[in-house]
């Protein structure tokens, strides 16, 4: 009888855990909902407006604003915009004119500025060491369209982190250049996932994205994150040639080349993709 | 030109109304909430309505034409009836010139309600709440 040893596997590199804080988000936030603050709150992911208490405006660089928001798929023309902060910016009443003036319906000005909230929120509340400054008293143009308690803004962002955790919970493609697989599984596309699979090109991000698209950036990261999933796209950084530049904002031009994941056979990325898996659960 | 507050009101004017709620359904946001909800709990009947509207706007054999919009003038889909032992579950799509996945959803009493009524209303009420 031959007895064979076999030699241990290495271990296999851990990564760190995606971290979902459960409540707490900012404790300098729920202090000033309770005072009925006014002003602004500034951190390292973004700004919050509030007015006596409320969320009334967010703004995050990872975002498109209100304005791109509008602007982009044609709902309001840049002049009639740029009329409007003209006009009404200095009183604080952009929204207000806006409605007002028939440039936009009331009901779509509210979901759209909720919309847009929200989805900076998530971005200004994000994990952040960084100081954090309120200036008291500053009161944002746009005026107030539908104010949001705090208490539901912070429910919601943790209600999104985990709802990106439990599509895939490696927060990999959600900062880094995005790459599409060299030989991806069969896939039915939605179409909003198209228009995003459409314009990677190993140099945009999921926020460069959003602003090419005029879509709020979490919905880009919804699909994003769905499209790692099903390995059909990749952060650009995993194991190969990341690009030398980063993206200096919406008008970059696209890579010449389209670069692709360096593992061309499916089978290893499938076996990669569910070790990257496993690891951050 | 209402805003959401008096859509949502106006929907709890329909006969058997229950409750209502304006829904993104990409986030499963509430975006605006009146009246009751199955279980107490909008938000959460919310994240579930999302995930049902998701479901019918993605796929092929619901929403047929593969490249359409839903962000323009006229969605793939208008509308989907959820009918359980006492109520009608009604879920309009809401159609914007902006990008956006937001629908109105409506819970309604089976024995007062009247769903043909309600999906017109609906669906008028979905066209005004984004009037440019």
């Amino acid at each position: 009888m031959t007895t064979v040893r076999m030699p241990s596997p290495p271990p296999l590199p851990l990564r760190q855990r995606a971290q979902i804080p459960s409540a707490g988000l900012s404790p300098m936030l729920d202090r000033l909902a309770g005072e009925r603050a006014t002003g602004v709150l500034m951190r390292e992911g973004g700004m919050l407006y509030l007015s006596e208490g409320q969320v009334v405006y967010a703004e995050s660089p990872a975002t498109p604003g209100l304005d791109a928001l509008l602007i982009t798929r044609g709902t309001l023309d840049a002049d009639g915009w740029r009329e409007a902060v003209a006009q009404a910016g200095a009183r604080q009443r952009v929204g207000r004119f806006l409605v007002d003036s028939g440039r936009i319906g009331e009901g779509a000005l509210e979901l759209c500025h909720l919309g847009a909230l929200y989805d900076a929120a998530y971005f200004v509340l994000g994990p952040s060491s960084a100081p954090v400054h309120f200036r008291y008293g500053e009161a944002h143009w746009l005026g107030p369209v539908h104010p949001v308690p705090v208490a539901a803004l912070e429910r919601e962002t943790v209600r999104r982190r985990e709802l990106l955790h439990g599509i895939w919970p490696d927060p990999a493609t959600d900062e880094a250049p995005l790459v599409r697989a060299a030989r991806p599984a069969k896939l039915t596309v939605t179409p909003r996932q198209s228009a995003v699979l459409d314009r990677i090109d190993g140099v945009r991000t999921a926020a460069d994205i959003s602003r090419a698209l005029g879509r709020p950036a979490f919905h880009t990261l919804v699909d994003v994150r769905r499209l790692a999933a099903a390995g059909v796209i990749a952060p650009s950084g995993v194991g190969g040639g990341r690009p030398s530049a980063e993206p200096a904002g919406g008008g970059t031009s696209p890579a010449p080349t389209e670069p692709t994941l360096p593992h061309a056979d499916p089978h290893i990325t499938l076996l990669k993709r569910l070790r990257d898996a496993l690891e951050a659960l | 030109m209402p805003g959401i507050d008096e859509c949502l009101l106006e929907a709890m004017r329909l006969p058997g109304a229950r409750g209502a709620a304006v829904v993104d359904w990409t986030s499963g946001l509430a975006l605006g909430t009146v009246g009751d909800s199955p279980g107490g709990d909008h938000e959460r009947t919310a994240a579930e309505a999302a995930e049902l509207a998701r479901l019918a706007a993605e796929h092929r054999a619901f929403a047929p034409e593969g490249d359409a919009d839903w962000s323009e003038n006229a969605c793939p889909v208008e509308d989907l009836i959820i009918a359980n032992r006492d109520s009608y579950h009604l879920l309009r799509f809401v159609p914007t010139t902006f990008d956006s996945s937001v629908f109105l959803h409506l819970w309604l009493a089976r024995e007062e309600g009247n769903l043909a009524l309600a999906r017109i209303r609906l669906g008028e009420m979905a066209g005004r709440l984004v009037l440019g």
